[in-house]
């Protein structure tokens, strides 16, 4: 492990040691190293292999903004070695190359398989024959990307965690702007929380070695109480909602006011060979050397667009870094390239790097006047580290999402902020301040001007603000030459976009066949799509399209921008593994009986207690108990309440007497099937109306729904989870029903469609008399407290009758074989109650109008096209639901909605929908089920006890 | 989308709280003609830009009210009870 | 016929349950019946909880809805009811959701005379959690996207609002204390997801006799 001296604002602890393992060999790293830090400490240079051309990428940002160091940790891939902390005992490894990093057998594809992958390549070269694509997919996955999830990963605790924050303002990077604009804004007064994406806020300035400043500015913000999220990295901007990922909680922050202090990105150079390991740019070789005490070469060339690679050489020489020559693309470098100059360093004016040479890292450069090609005077340097820079763009990609607008500058030569929306500030380098004063003053002016959004103003800090516009307004731009779109094509791979290997002449080649605006550019060759979300590539793809295609840039504008801002683990958006589960006062009974329980929209229902057949045969023979708690349960309640349901069902339910119970089907104004179930009426001002299980929540909201539009005196109340509800059903229910109530229960006293009041077992309970289940039955309905009590108390009373609890699956059975329908199983949005055989529920001669009576009057006159109707099937099979019924021709004509074996009846029966002409009883209907032909016979009626004979009995 | 709507009774909530009823489009006061009757079904004004429609507080006091919305900014200008 | 099929004021022994009940005796709660309810009054001491979140089950807590216009509601309140904010009068919060409907939680008044009002016994329609302690605010956060900084929500404010992805009505009954209301049928659910967020903090459940008496006006 080689180090410098100590460096000033160096983050390692020298005293420690952490071990951690890179494709099976250790390495040794300080606390407070990076993965990435160690290694090149270490003496490693190639730290991936390329997404296309599998070839080398070394360290290039060292600030987690590239592609070139992802690697995977502890198995999961996607970290990038250059932020992600070395830990004790974490085991590293490359991506994307095999067997290894230094032997890569698919370099082949950079070699000779040039002409073979061009853009879009997967849908030119490997095309044909197209029986063998699903080979070549499986090569070209093998071949391409960032890494690999195993197949079958070792189940391990990964906490992953939401937190939801709110705030009067979010201020997004901690950089010296962020940190002033949090501090004046918490000084007025306001709730701030900062995010910064680095293990502790100070951004650029760090590497300036000035720590002791800038703690004592991070000490004045925390003790303002500003919340500061360290490693936190914004993921983007969702209507003034920012998802702040840090570690391995998402923390989810609103906030009145953003300011957005997200610096710039510094761009690279694009040039022949400009992606082998040893180019760097100039602020990644800076952050090796001041923050991790490493040097990133013995002798460098420079290239440089502005004073950040004349800097960069400042600091790289009193490291101890030879700088050979420096490019700089200006015409007149100014004061710092004298400096240099007269320190013995050779300034080229004017020129810039055009070709890094080398076959495993750099060891030469090229440098050149600007421009394609090259020029007639070169300069060729031996050398080990080619520092670039081209400049900076503002990393403006949350503010654009969240509306802001760009336009480009070209004195700049990058796409600077034009327009900010309301509640949205700019500070520091994004807003376009450059120098150390500005971006100071910027962000307290945005701070301030933040707080004063929220109404937070004084007299001094409205003086403050005009004070600080006048300052910023006086001009402190910094000399910078705007970058060629490619030096040096001609003489190697140029690269525009190192994370999906797109290179200049891709680019080219794209316009060429078309793709000429950006956003198409983008889809057809990727570039800006990898894991640096157009940080590296943007630009440049921009400049090169407006080049090649003659527009200015401003023509060509930007991509849209997009989250997320950082590749964020899907885990990390996953949340907690909890899902809303609705449950009956009853469910742990169901499974003390041994219940399968299965998902019923969001409810967890016994499906059976392992016998469905043997559970339907007990209903039809003796009596059976069922939990039906998930029934929606809907009190209607005032003196409109009888219209009011008058007005929302087909049928009447005005004239229902206080007592009795009627079925309604409810249909939209379309005249469309929306849910059905029974209504009770309990006195002249109270109906209980209750639903489908899965329609509870979409029947409240209709009814309040029109409730509001109509403004009846009417409440409506759901009681669905207040009450518990069991169907007791069979030739026995009679008799358990008269023994746990004091109820006369005789046919003439309580006859079907009533309902009544009594105790079980101690427990108040509403019992309707109704027949879903095709025998004699009660629905007893009564506080979701007592669930097990009472059905322990109906279990106990019916066990001498032969008893027995029913699931889910046996209530299918038993209600098919009375053809009652199950609202969108055997209806779905299209069908009305004339086609679903229920004519008679629609009471056209009421008076007054009904939701569905104007559409149900047209449909009256029509006959349906195709009718929901019963069939039988001789031999045994039962069709799977959704097998379609087919015509003469073959043609689909219709399906099957439900089918089951009848133990009852022992066969199969069903219900379909068919041609109107075939929905006759004794008609044939063919089903073609998953490749095999059926005939069944229609009915038309009931399966089982037809004329409701035992139901009425 | 993540923006937040006001409600009337319990104040301002996520949009997630919500449940979405639609651009307002009242239903006929008289019998309508079948090709009115269709468009009140079937045909939305589908505006890119301010339209009123009906919202409901699903996870709150489960009332309906109405809003107007920027549509294309999904900016919530007010919100009222019918 | 009437609504008393909704009040849980059963006889003959029948015991009410809440649908915490099974999770909490897993956590090892003591039960005792109090008032017809089987309830989690102890469960085994964690002082460390009670220094971050801990939470009991309040599900047997009476809870009535009252209808009627919003004049009617204020008479029988004897008390303006404000939107937002709860209103202690004895052990019970008044609370109006809308216009028309208020929700009265932890008594059943007799409002029978009351005039142009009715009362719907609604106290197995919610199960409830208090949820206390320094980290109680914390914990919400796991899980809830309502605003509970205290200058948003002070005490007695009312929020109905998605917790835990469920509709459910919040009620800031003090300083560091929450009742929390949530379909009975999610109990289970929600249960596993406060006690979730809540022990990641440090906290553990209680049982109502850990449970001060809540103090009334703010």
């Amino acid at each position: 492990m080689s180090r410098l001296g100590k460096q000033p604002g160096e983050r390692i602890a020298r005293d420690t040691t952490v071990t951690f393992t890179f494709d099976g060999k250790q390495v040794q790293a300080h606390e407070g190293d990076t993965i990435a830090s160690a290694l090149y400490a270490a003496g490693q240079r190639t730290f991936s292999r390329s997404f296309k051309y599998h070839r080398r990428r070394g360290l290039m940002c060292v600030a987690g903004q590239c592609p070139n160091c992802i690697c995977a940790v502890d198995g999961a891939p996607g970290a990038r070695a250059c932020t992600e902390p070395a830990r004790e005992g974490i085991t590293v490894t490359h991506v994307n190359a095999t067997p290894s990093l230094e032997f890569d057998a698919m370099r082949a594809t950079d070699i000779f398989g040039g002409p073979f992958t061009p853009p879009g390549f997967y849908y030119k070269t490997f095309i044909k024959p197209r029986r063998l694509w699903p080979l070549y997919e499986k090569i070209l996955r093998n071949a391409a990307g960032l890494g690999k999830l195993r197949k079958s990963q070792p189940e391990r605790e990964w906490r992953t965690e939401y937190r939801r924050r709110h705030a009067d303002v979010l201020v997004t990077g901690g950089g010296i702007a962020g940190l002033n604009a949090a501090l004046a804004a918490a000084q007025l007064g306001a709730d701030v929380v900062l995010a910064d994406e680095g293990a502790e806020p100070g951004g650029q300035r760090l590497i300036g070695g000035e720590v002791h400043e800038i703690a004592a500015l991070v000490e004045r913000v925390r003790g303002a109480g500003v919340e500061i999220i360290d490693h936190g990295s914004a993921l983007g901007y969702f209507d003034g909602m920012v998802p702040v990922w840090q570690r391995d909680t998402l923390h989810q922050v609103r906030a009145a006011q953003h300011v957005f202090a997200t610096g710039a990105i510094e761009q690279p150079l694009v040039f022949a060979g400009n992606d082998l390991p040893g180019v760097m740019l100039a602020g990644g070789a800076r952050r090796l050397v001041s923050l991790y005490a490493v040097s990133p070469g013995r002798r460098a060339v420079v290239a440089t667009t502005s004073d950040r690679g004349l800097d960069a050489a400042v600091a790289l020489r009193a490291a101890g870094v030879q700088i050979v020559a420096i490019a700089d693309l200006r015409p007149d470098a100014g004061d710092a390239a004298r400096a240099l100059r007269a320190d013995g360093v050779p300034v080229f004016a004017g020129h810039t790097v055009i070709e890094a040479r080398g076959s495993k890292h750099v060891d030469h450069a090229v440098i050149g006047a600007a421009g394609i090609g090259s020029g007639g005077d070169e300069h060729e340097f031996e050398c080990d580290l080619i520092v670039v820079s081209g400049g900076a763009t503002p990393a403006s990609s949350l503010l654009l999402q969240a509306g802001a607008e760009s336009a480009y500058d070209p004195a700049r030569g990058h796409f600077a902020l034009a327009a900010l929306p309301d509640g949205l500030h700019a500070a520091g380098e994004v807003a376009g301040a450059e120098t150390d004063e500005t971006v100071a003053w910027s962000g307290e002016l945005a701070g301030l001007q933040a707080a004063h959004a929220l109404g937070r103003a004084t007299d001094e800090s409205t003086a403050r603000v005009t004070e600080l516009e006048g300052l910023l307004a006086q001009p402190n731009a910094v000399a910078i030459a705007v970058a060629p779109p490619v030096s040096g094509e001609g003489r190697g791979k140029c690269f525009a976009c190192l994370c999906e290997d797109v290179t200049s002449k891709d680019v080219h080649l794209s316009i060429e066949e078309g793709y000429d605006s950006i956003e198409l550019s983008k889809r057809y060759t990727t570039v800006t799509m990898g894991p640096c979300q157009g940080r590296m590539c943007q630009l440049p793809s921009v400049r090169l399209m407006a080049q090649e295609t003659g527009q200015s840039l401003q023509q060509v504008g930007t991509t849209t921008a997009r989250p997320p801002w950082v590749s964020v683990p899907m885990g990390i958006l996953g949340g907690r593994p909890v899902e809303p589960a609705k449950r009956s006062a009853i469910h742990d009974r169901h499974r003390e009986l041994g219940a399968t329980v299965k998902w019923a929209g969001d409810w967890r229902r016994a499906y059976d207690y392992g016998d469905p057949e043997g559970e339907a045969l007990a209903v039809n023979r003796a009596a059976g108990l069922i939990d039906v708690s998930t029934l929606g349960k809907l009190i209607v309640r005032g003196p409109d309440a009888g219209a009011f349901l008058d007005r929302l069902y087909p049928n009447r339910f005005a004239n229902l007497k206080p007592g009795r119970i009627r079925y309604g089907v409810i249909s939209s104004d379309a005249g469309r099937i929306v849910d059905d179930g029974t209504i009770c009426r309990i006195d002249d001002e109270t109906f209980y109306v209750t639903t489908t299980s899965s329609g509870a929540g979409a029947v409240e909201e209709w009814f309040s729904w029109w409730l509001a539009d109509w403004g009846d005196d009417v409440q409506l109340t759901d009681v669905t989870q207040g009450l518990s509800a069991v169907n007791l059903a069979g030739p026995k229910a009679r008799e358990i029903m008269g023994a746990v109530t004091d109820l006369d229960c005789s046919n003439e006293a309580f006859a079907y469609m009533d309902g009544k009041q009594a105790r079980i077992a101690g427990v108040d309970c509403l019992i309707l008399r109704i027949g879903f289940v095709g025998e004699v039955g009660y629905e007893i309905h009564f506080p979701s407290a007592y669930g097990e009590h009472v059905w322990d108390a109906l279990m106990d009373a019916g066990k001498p009758h032969g008893l027995r609890p029913f699931g889910l699956e046996p209530q299918r059975i038993l209600r098919l074989q009375k053809m009652h329908i199950l609202v969108g199983q055997d209806t779905d949005s299209e069908s009305t109650p004339f086609a679903a055989a229920m004519p008679w529920i629609v009471k056209l001669d009421k008076e007054d109008d009904f939701i569905g009576k104007w559409a149900l009057e047209h449909y009256a006159q029509q006959t349906p096209t195709t009718a929901l109707v019963g069939f039988t099937l001789p031999n045994g099979h039962v069709p799977t639901e959704g097998a379609v019924v087919v015509d003469a021709a073959g043609t689909p004509a219709g399906q099957v909605t439900s089918a089951r074996h009848s133990p009852v009846l022992d066969r199969t029966i069903g219900m379909a929908w068919v041609p109107e002409a075939l929905a006759h009883d004794g008609a044939k209907i063919t089903i073609s089920d998953e490749g095999v032909t059926l005939v069944a016979d229609i009915q038309t009626r009931p399966f089982y006890d037809p004329d409701g004979e035992v139901l009425r009995s | 989308m993540s923006f937040v709507l006001e409600c009337p009774n319990c104040g301002v909530r996520e949009v997630t709280d919500f449940g979405f009823g639609g651009e307002i489009s009242p239903r006929p006061k008289e019998r309508p003609s079948f090709r009115e009757l269709n468009t009140y079904n079937y045909f939305r004004r589908n505006v890119a830009g301010v339209q009123r429609e009906w919202w409901f507080h699903r996870s709150g006091c489960r009332a309906w009210f109405i809003a107007e919305r920027d549509t294309t900014t999904n900016e919530v200008k007010f919100t009222a009870l019918p | 016929m009437n609504l008393d099929f909704l009040i849980p004021a059963a006889d003959d022994g029948a015991l009410a349950h809440s649908p915490m009940e099974p999770p909490a005796r897993k956590a090892g709660a003591r039960f005792e019946v109090r008032d017809g309810w089987n309830v989690a009054v102890e469960f085994p001491s964690r002082s460390a909880a009670e220094d971050a979140v801990t939470w009991a089950d309040v599900s047997h807590l009476p809870k009535v809805e009252l209808q009627g216009a919003s004049a009617a509601i204020d008479a029988a309140a004897g008390v303006e009811l404000p939107f937002g904010t709860a209103v202690r009068q004895g052990d019970a919060w008044w609370c109006r959701l809308t216009g028309t409907r208020a929700l009265i939680v932890g008594a059943r008044p007799a409002l029978e005379s009351a005039d142009g009002v009715n009362t719907l016994d609604v106290t197995s329609n919610f199960a409830a959690l208090t949820v206390m302690g320094p980290l109680a605010r914390e914990t919400f956060a796991r899980f809830c996207a309502l605003d509970l900084r205290p200058h948003v929500t002070p005490v007695n404010a009312l929020r109905p609002g998605s917790i835990g992805r469920q509709p459910g009505i919040l009620i800031r009954e003090d300083e560091d204390r929450y009742l929390f209301l949530f379909g009975w049928a999610t109990g289970e659910y929600m249960w596993s997801v406060v006690h979730d967020a809540a022990t990641h903090l440090g906290g553990g459940p209680v049982g109502t006799d850990a449970l001060a008496k809540v103090a009334v006006g703010a």
